[in-house]
């Protein structure tokens, strides 16, 4: 195709080059203001079509071998463009709107349509291929003697230099060829990887489970001694193998063309990847590849038909390209929440490498959290093995048919992924050009909305779901003695984390700027601390607790919802002290069965963080201080045995 | 008496269905099968003949009770119990575009047959089952009687001392039917247990040494034939099936 391609447009080269255009010249005796410049701008210019040899986007470029014939100007202009016997049809108007004809034929104007100065009229067909050549040959013959005229003149008129040399202007770009191309191919190089591997993979993936299903042969792989998880793990390495087998090929395709001068490489790019580095990604890919082998193997697996499958990975590719794409987006940097991301986090930290930043711990990150996702998703594959409602008739469970509450804990993660992914987009895209108030109160409705569409989907019982309940008086107590404790401690684990990933100052400043720094007291405490600690209770602590709580034990309740509400902070460094923060708030509200302690801990929590920067700019002391840290954990251990409920009936 | 080859305690499984919403499709399931004998599952369709075959062969999980093949237990041991074990159905095809051979050889080796007798017990298996002349042939390739020829032969390669064969004749003439049935008759006298489900009567009344009537996924009964006649006081396996199913006391 390539071959057949370029040979194809090399001929069209040569015909249009060396053949002969054909053009007339209107009424030269008509009598119009600066005939005689027109005439000598129209000889210049004939005298050196064709010399030009400029390659322009698809314009042809005229070699030596271009020749015009001047013929009898025809009567019918039109016709004879239309029949061929002309080419391009030259004339000259005098300067002036009010006589422009034909409103309703396309013009572009060479040179300024000033009043008064005279100007050459080309007529010519873009439909017909020769005669669009000869016009793009004379018009640019033209522009050029245009520019040589006015320098002339310039010139005689007494000025100095030639215009062209007037301020001129120079770049120096200070990066190396390399890093250039660098950037260049990390930024497409996890887009094309996964589009190859996509179309590799798909094709096994489709028969790896959907296809034995329908031949009848799953059920008899399945009563063999093999394991479901050597099942899934060969089904895995088949799909990456003839994956990775098809992407080489490509590769080596694309190579072998760029060899033969048949496609021309990206203009400017230098490649030298240094083997370290080539490893380096190739390790990178590693789970990247396992998990795009197994999404494909569960779309695989969780179809009953081939064409079930094949309909189905229409989705996953544009989700798996969507994500890959992201190290197209300037500005974005791995160490930020992408790192989250998987794919996108290794795609951005392909491009950091590829243009030679090694950030080794948030590289470490990006690995283990794609990794995980792979795992995640191949012990789903496994999991696909064993239900039987992919390998038997019946189709849904109870819940499914009853809707309502029952169904709401089997849909809760899912809201919240997507809820996640909403925040995510529009903090990543929008977050940081508007004011800290409307963000806020845009953060605080997305959040107020979701939970009432939850409630109202699934006909959740309102004052149980967010239990909405007298807490036990000493409770009350327990937030006082609880909350600074708490912050006190978000102040130690973000020191730890920073041993992990330092904060940057600027991050800090404009973390401060986005907590409102500057605004009145009353308006940071409404924005920053009432509201967060009305709308993330009702969120969190209210919807999400409650789809979560029948289906987890009480410690693994804790660390999911506690953390799941740091991982809504977006912002990487932000994760560990809110993460902290909502287990602290999770404990709350299973302590004492109620959601106003946790309400008030939040409000008490974030006013104080305010204070404490208002105060301190956040200053925090140079040296940890341990005991500190000892005593706060202490105080909130009291706190939490003071929130204890005394009836049995409390979180339930 | 041998030894006890495959128990089943109080086994039991729920499915969730979109029409009928909670369905009990087996329930407190207790029977064993010992060696050199032929245990029939006989009842309807959907008595729960099939789930309780998948969930012997650990395909599917109970939701409650246990079943051991020898002494693995099938949800804590599963592969322990796939390797000692043969399953075949209707619904368990061969890879079309494998050979004869190369499927025999496959399915040894997956069910960690040793390596070193695998291409005797292949060469064995094709002279045993007359695939000799097709034995090259790509699967896809065989008339049916041949591919249930190289299916019966693929659930025995690994010599499994425990079958099962659930409704193995669906779907078949009546030669290939008694082809099959004295396959399995002949695998009784190596010394299998042999789990068989069928509600063909004529079937369980010619193979089985001892017949469970299966319904609503309950065992109604479980004995041998003369047992079960005695115990009805009638003589046809049908008016015995009749009689546990229906509870309906129809003249003797």
């Amino acid at each position: 195709m390539w071959f057949l391609t370029s040979l194809t447009t090399e001929r069209r080269q040569e015909r249009i080059e060396s053949r002969t255009y054909t053009y007339a010249v209107a009424d030269e005796s008509a009598d119009v203001a600066g005939t005689a410049d027109a005439r000598t701008w129209l000889e210049r210019a004939l005298a050196v079509v064709g010399d030009d040899g400029r390659a322009d986007g698809n314009e042809p470029t005229a070699g030596p071998a271009v020749r015009f014939e001047r013929v009898e100007a025809p009567d019918d202009v039109a016709a004879a463009l239309d029949e061929e016997r002309l080419h391009v049809h030259v004339a000259w108007e005098a300067g002036g709107d009010e006589d422009l004809p034909d409103e309703d034929v396309d013009r572009e104007t060479v040179g300024n349509d000033g009043q008064g100065a005279p100007r050459i009229v080309l007529s010519y067909r873009a439909d017909l291929d020769a005669s669009d050549s000869a016009e793009a040959f004379l018009r640019r013959a033209l522009e050029r003697t245009r520019a040589e005229l006015r320098e002339q003149r310039l010139a005689t008129a007494g000025f100095a230099s030639a215009p062209d040399d007037l301020l001129p202007l120079e770049r120096i770009e200070t990066a190396s060829e390399e890093q250039t191309s660098g950037l260049l191919l990390g930024r497409l190089l996890t887009a094309i990887i996964v589009m190859m591997m996509l179309a590799g993979g798909s094709i096994v993936a489709t028969d790896a489970l959907a296809g034995e299903k329908e031949r009848g042969t799953l059920e008899t792989l399945l009563t063999t001694a093999a394991s479901r998880v050597e099942i899934v793990t060969a089904k895995n390495l088949s799909i990456l193998a003839v994956a990775f087998a098809t992407s080489v090929l490509n590769i080596v395709n694309i190579v072998v063309w760029m060899q033969l001068d048949l496609i021309a490489p990206p203009a400017g790019l230098k490649l030298v990847i240094p083997i370290g580095a080539g490893l380096l990604l190739v390790l990178l890919y590693a789970p990247a590849a396992v998990l795009l082998s197994s999404s494909l193997l569960l779309v695989s697996g969780r179809s009953k038909t081939y064409k079930e499958a094949q309909l189905l990975f229409a989705p996953v590719m544009l989700v798996a390209m969507a994500v890959a794409a992201i190290p197209v987006l300037p500005g974005v940097e791995l160490r930020s929440a992408i790192v989250l991301l998987p794919i996108a986090n290794l795609g951005v930290a392909a491009r950091e490498i590829l243009t030679g930043q090694y950030d080794w711990p948030l590289l470490a990150a990006a690995w283990a959290v794609t990794g995980g996702a792979a795992a995640l998703l191949a012990r789903a594959s496994v999991r696909t093995l064993s239900a039987e409602k992919l390998i038997t008739a019946s189709e849904l469970d109870a819940a499914d048919l009853a809707g309502g509450p029952a169904l709401f804990p089997r849909r809760v993660a899912r809201w919240f992924a997507v809820l996640w992914a909403l925040l995510l987009v529009w903090q990543l895209n929008i977050g940081g050009s508007i004011d800290s108030r409307l963000l806020i109160s845009i953060n605080m409705a997305i959040f107020g909305a979701a939970a009432w569409l939850m409630i109202g989907r699934y006909r959740l019982p309102v004052r149980e779901t967010l239990s909405l309940r007298a807490p036990p008086a000493g409770a009350w107590l327990g937030v006082l003695i609880g909350a600074p404790a708490g912050l006190v401690l978000a102040d130690g684990i973000v020191r730890l984390a920073s041993l992990a990933m330092p904060i940057p100052e600027a991050w800090i400043e404009a973390m401060a700027e986005n907590m409102g720094a500057g605004l009145p007291l009353w308006q940071m405490l409404i924005f920053f601390s009432l509201m967060p600690a009305l709308f993330e209770e009702i969120a969190f602590r209210g919807v999400l607790l409650h789809g979560l709580k029948n289906r987890l034990t009480t410690v693994q309740l804790v660390l999911v919802a506690g953390i799941a509400f740091g991982f809504f902070h977006v912002d990487l460094f932000r994760i560990p002290p809110t993460s902290l923060l909502g287990v602290f708030l999770v404990v709350t509200v299973v302590r004492s069965g109620s959601i106003f302690p946790a309400m008030a801990w939040h409000g008490l929590h974030n006013a104080l963080a305010l204070g404490s920067a208002r105060v301190e700019q956040i200053a925090l002391p140079e040296q940890p201080i341990w005991w500190h840290y000892v005593l706060a954990a202490l105080a909130i251990l009291l706190a939490f045995r003071l929130m204890k409920r005394r009836t049995r009936a409390a979180f339930s | 008496m041998s030894t006890v080859q495959v128990e089943a305690q109080g086994l039991s499984k729920n499915f969730f269905d979109q029409s009928r919403g909670e369905v009990k499709a087996v329930q407190e399931v207790n029977f064993e099968c010992r060696g050199s004998e032929i245990f029939g599952l006989l009842g309807a369709n959907g008595a729960g003949k099939t789930t309780t075959l998948r969930m012997i062969s650990t395909v599917l999980q109970p939701t409650a009770g246990t079943a051991r093949v020898l002494g693995h237990d099938v949800v804590s041991d599963p592969v322990e119990v796939r390797r000692n074990l043969g399953f075949y159905s209707a619904s368990t095809a061969l890879y079309p575009r494998l050979t004869a051979r190369e499927t025999l050889t496959l399915f040894a080796r997956v069910n960690m047959y040793p390596a070193e007798r695998t291409r005797s017990r292949v060469e064995e298996m094709i002279e045993r089952f007359g695939l000799g002349d097709y034995a090259g042939a790509r699967i896809e390739k065989l008339s049916s009687g041949m591919k249930q020829k190289v299916s019966i032969a693929r659930t025995v390669v690994h010599d499994p001392p425990v079958l099962i064969f659930d409704e193995p004749t669906v779907g078949l003439d009546v030669l290939n039917a008694l082809d099959l049935q004295k396959a399995i008759q002949e695998l009784r006298e190596d010394g299998k247990a042999i789990l068989f489900s069928t509600h063909i009567m004529s079937e369980a009344e010619r193979l089985c040494d001892r017949i469970a009537i299966i319904d609503k996924g309950r065992i109604r009964a479980c004995d041998d034939l003369e047992g079960l006649r005695a115990a009805t006081s009638r003589h046809y396996l049908e008016d015995i099936f009749v009689h546990y199913v229906t509870g309906n006391d129809t003249p003797a």
